[in-house]
Protein backbone atom coordinates (compact mmCIF):
# COMPACT_ATOMS: atom_id res chain seq x y z
CA UNK A 1 0.00 0.00 0.00
CA UNK A 2 1.00 3.66 -0.30
CA UNK A 3 3.22 4.65 2.55
CA UNK A 4 4.03 8.36 2.20
CA UNK A 5 7.27 9.62 3.72
CA UNK A 6 7.31 10.69 7.31
CA UNK A 7 6.88 14.31 8.24
CA UNK A 8 9.81 16.01 9.87
CA UNK A 9 8.25 19.39 10.55
CA UNK A 10 7.18 18.75 14.13
CA UNK A 11 9.78 17.64 16.63
CA UNK A 12 8.69 16.07 19.90
CA UNK A 13 9.17 18.18 23.00
CA UNK A 14 11.99 17.04 25.29
CA UNK A 15 9.66 15.32 27.73
CA UNK A 16 8.04 13.33 24.91
CA UNK A 17 11.22 11.46 23.94
CA UNK A 18 11.52 7.73 24.65
CA UNK A 19 14.34 8.25 27.18
CA UNK A 20 11.88 10.23 29.30
CA UNK A 21 8.60 8.56 28.44
CA UNK A 22 9.58 4.92 28.93
CA UNK A 23 10.63 5.32 32.59
CA UNK A 24 7.61 7.53 33.26
CA UNK A 25 5.24 4.98 31.70
CA UNK A 26 6.88 2.16 33.69
CA UNK A 27 6.54 4.18 36.90
CA UNK A 28 2.89 5.01 36.25
CA UNK A 29 2.15 1.38 35.38
CA UNK A 30 3.85 0.13 38.53
CA UNK A 31 1.53 2.37 40.54
CA UNK A 32 -1.53 1.47 38.45
CA UNK A 33 -0.95 -2.23 39.08
CA UNK A 34 -1.46 -1.69 42.79
CA UNK A 35 -4.70 0.26 42.48
CA UNK A 36 -7.85 -1.87 42.74
CA UNK A 37 -10.74 -1.47 40.34
CA UNK A 38 -13.59 0.78 41.43
CA UNK A 39 -11.22 2.84 43.59
CA UNK A 40 -11.10 6.62 43.30
CA UNK A 41 -7.32 6.53 42.82
CA UNK A 42 -7.60 4.06 39.89
CA UNK A 43 -10.23 6.27 38.26
CA UNK A 44 -8.13 9.39 38.72
CA UNK A 45 -5.00 7.72 37.35
CA UNK A 46 -6.69 6.38 34.21
CA UNK A 47 -8.65 9.58 33.60
CA UNK A 48 -5.56 11.71 34.25
CA UNK A 49 -3.06 9.82 32.09
CA UNK A 50 -5.66 9.25 29.37
CA UNK A 51 -6.62 12.90 29.49
CA UNK A 52 -3.04 14.06 29.06
CA UNK A 53 -2.49 11.70 26.12
CA UNK A 54 -5.83 12.66 24.59
CA UNK A 55 -4.94 16.36 24.82
CA UNK A 56 -1.43 15.78 23.44
CA UNK A 57 -2.79 13.83 20.50
CA UNK A 58 -5.19 16.61 19.55
CA UNK A 59 -2.83 19.50 20.27
CA UNK A 60 0.15 18.17 18.33
CA UNK A 61 0.09 17.20 14.65
CA UNK A 62 0.88 13.59 13.78
CA UNK A 63 4.47 12.69 13.02
CA UNK A 64 3.74 10.77 9.85
CA UNK A 65 1.29 11.17 7.02
CA UNK A 66 -1.59 8.71 7.29
CA UNK A 67 -2.32 6.43 4.34
CA UNK A 68 -4.39 8.23 1.71
CA UNK A 69 -6.46 5.11 1.13
CA UNK A 70 -6.53 1.56 2.38
CA UNK A 71 -5.86 -1.44 0.14
CA UNK A 72 -8.62 -3.93 -0.57
CA UNK A 73 -7.10 -6.33 1.96
CA UNK A 74 -8.26 -4.02 4.74
CA UNK A 75 -11.62 -5.74 4.60
CA UNK A 76 -10.04 -8.79 6.27
CA UNK A 77 -9.91 -6.80 9.53
CA UNK A 78 -13.69 -6.87 9.57
CA UNK A 79 -13.66 -10.64 10.26
CA UNK A 80 -12.03 -10.69 13.74
CA UNK A 81 -13.78 -7.47 14.71
CA UNK A 82 -17.22 -8.81 13.80
CA UNK A 83 -16.56 -12.14 15.56
CA UNK A 84 -15.41 -10.32 18.71
CA UNK A 85 -18.28 -7.82 18.72
CA UNK A 86 -20.92 -10.50 18.09
CA UNK A 87 -19.61 -12.72 20.89
CA UNK A 88 -19.29 -9.75 23.25
CA UNK A 89 -22.81 -8.57 22.45
CA UNK A 90 -24.31 -12.04 22.79
CA UNK A 91 -22.61 -12.80 26.11
CA UNK A 92 -23.55 -9.37 27.43
CA UNK A 93 -27.21 -9.89 26.53
CA UNK A 94 -27.10 -13.35 28.15
CA UNK A 95 -25.99 -11.75 31.40
CA UNK A 96 -22.23 -12.42 31.39
CA UNK A 97 -22.20 -15.63 33.42
CA UNK A 98 -19.32 -18.10 33.80
CA UNK A 99 -20.91 -20.27 31.11
CA UNK A 100 -21.25 -17.29 28.74
CA UNK A 101 -18.63 -14.78 29.88
CA UNK A 102 -18.00 -11.34 28.40
CA UNK A 103 -14.38 -10.48 27.68
CA UNK A 104 -14.35 -8.30 30.80
CA UNK A 105 -15.37 -11.24 33.00
CA UNK A 106 -12.58 -13.35 31.49
CA UNK A 107 -10.06 -10.57 32.10
CA UNK A 108 -10.99 -10.02 35.74
CA UNK A 109 -8.93 -12.88 37.27
CA UNK A 110 -5.88 -11.76 35.28
CA UNK A 111 -6.29 -8.10 36.23
CA UNK A 112 -6.58 -8.95 39.92
CA UNK A 113 -2.87 -9.76 40.05
CA UNK A 114 -0.26 -7.02 40.31
CA UNK A 115 2.22 -8.00 37.59
CA UNK A 116 -0.26 -8.72 34.78
CA UNK A 117 -2.23 -5.62 35.72
CA UNK A 118 0.90 -3.46 35.61
CA UNK A 119 2.11 -5.02 32.36
CA UNK A 120 -1.27 -4.60 30.66
CA UNK A 121 -1.52 -1.01 31.88
CA UNK A 122 1.92 -0.38 30.39
CA UNK A 123 0.69 -1.90 27.12
CA UNK A 124 -2.38 0.33 27.21
CA UNK A 125 -0.22 3.43 27.75
CA UNK A 126 2.24 2.43 25.01
CA UNK A 127 -0.57 1.77 22.53
CA UNK A 128 -2.19 5.10 23.45
CA UNK A 129 1.12 6.84 22.79
CA UNK A 130 1.44 5.01 19.47
CA UNK A 131 -2.00 6.30 18.45
CA UNK A 132 -1.20 9.83 19.60
CA UNK A 133 1.96 9.99 17.48
CA UNK A 134 0.31 8.53 14.40
CA UNK B 1 -16.92 -22.35 26.64
CA UNK B 2 -17.93 -21.62 23.06
CA UNK B 3 -17.58 -17.92 23.84
CA UNK B 4 -14.01 -18.39 25.10
CA UNK B 5 -13.14 -20.29 21.93
CA UNK B 6 -14.62 -17.60 19.72
CA UNK B 7 -12.75 -14.86 21.59
CA UNK B 8 -9.61 -16.89 20.99
CA UNK B 9 -10.40 -17.25 17.29
CA UNK B 10 -10.90 -13.49 16.96
CA UNK B 11 -7.64 -12.69 18.75
CA UNK B 12 -5.62 -15.28 16.83
CA UNK B 13 -7.09 -14.04 13.54
CA UNK B 14 -6.13 -10.48 14.44
CA UNK B 15 -2.60 -11.62 15.26
CA UNK B 16 -2.28 -13.52 11.98
CA UNK B 17 -3.57 -10.52 10.02
CA UNK B 18 -1.04 -8.24 11.72
CA UNK B 19 1.77 -10.65 10.80
CA UNK B 20 0.54 -10.85 7.20
CA UNK B 21 0.27 -7.06 7.06
CA UNK B 22 3.90 -6.66 8.09
CA UNK B 23 5.17 -8.64 5.11
CA UNK B 24 6.67 -6.61 2.31
CA UNK B 25 4.15 -5.54 -0.38
CA UNK B 26 1.28 -6.89 1.67
CA UNK B 27 -2.20 -5.91 0.52
CA UNK B 28 -3.39 -6.04 4.12
CA UNK B 29 -2.75 -2.90 6.19
CA UNK B 30 -1.46 -3.13 9.76
CA UNK B 31 -3.84 -2.23 12.55
CA UNK B 32 -1.81 0.95 13.02
CA UNK B 33 -2.35 1.93 9.40
CA UNK B 34 -6.07 1.29 9.71
CA UNK B 35 -6.17 3.47 12.83
CA UNK B 36 -4.12 6.14 11.04
CA UNK B 37 -6.58 6.12 8.16
CA UNK B 38 -9.61 6.34 10.46
CA UNK B 39 -7.98 9.23 12.30
CA UNK B 40 -7.82 11.30 9.12
CA UNK B 41 -11.61 11.73 9.16
CA UNK B 42 -12.60 15.32 9.89
CA UNK B 43 -15.85 17.23 9.90
CA UNK B 44 -14.79 20.74 9.03
CA UNK B 45 -12.10 21.75 11.53
CA UNK B 46 -13.04 19.00 14.00
CA UNK B 47 -10.75 15.92 13.95
CA UNK B 48 -13.60 13.50 14.52
CA UNK B 49 -11.52 10.43 13.67
CA UNK B 50 -8.79 11.27 16.19
CA UNK B 51 -11.34 12.10 18.88
CA UNK B 52 -13.18 8.82 18.25
CA UNK B 53 -10.05 6.62 18.28
CA UNK B 54 -8.51 8.33 21.33
CA UNK B 55 -11.86 8.31 23.09
CA UNK B 56 -12.35 4.61 22.43
CA UNK B 57 -8.88 3.73 23.71
CA UNK B 58 -9.33 5.96 26.76
CA UNK B 59 -12.60 4.18 27.51
CA UNK B 60 -10.90 0.74 27.14
CA UNK B 61 -8.37 1.74 29.80
CA UNK B 62 -11.03 3.10 32.11
CA UNK B 63 -13.21 -0.01 31.66
CA UNK B 64 -10.46 -2.52 32.43
CA UNK B 65 -8.32 -0.66 34.97
CA UNK B 66 -10.76 1.58 36.81
CA UNK B 67 -14.16 -0.15 36.66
Amino acid sequence: MDRPPELTASADPTWARPAVLVPVFVLISSVAGALPSFSLSANLLVLGTGGVLFWFGLAHPPRRRPPLRLPAGAVWWVVPVVIFVLVELTTFLLGSRPSTPTFSLLADPVLERYLPRSALFLGWLAAFWGLVRR
Amino acid sequence: MLAVGLYGVALVLAGVLELVARREDSQVPTVGEVCGFVMTYRVGPIPVGRIAVFGFWWWVGWHFFAR
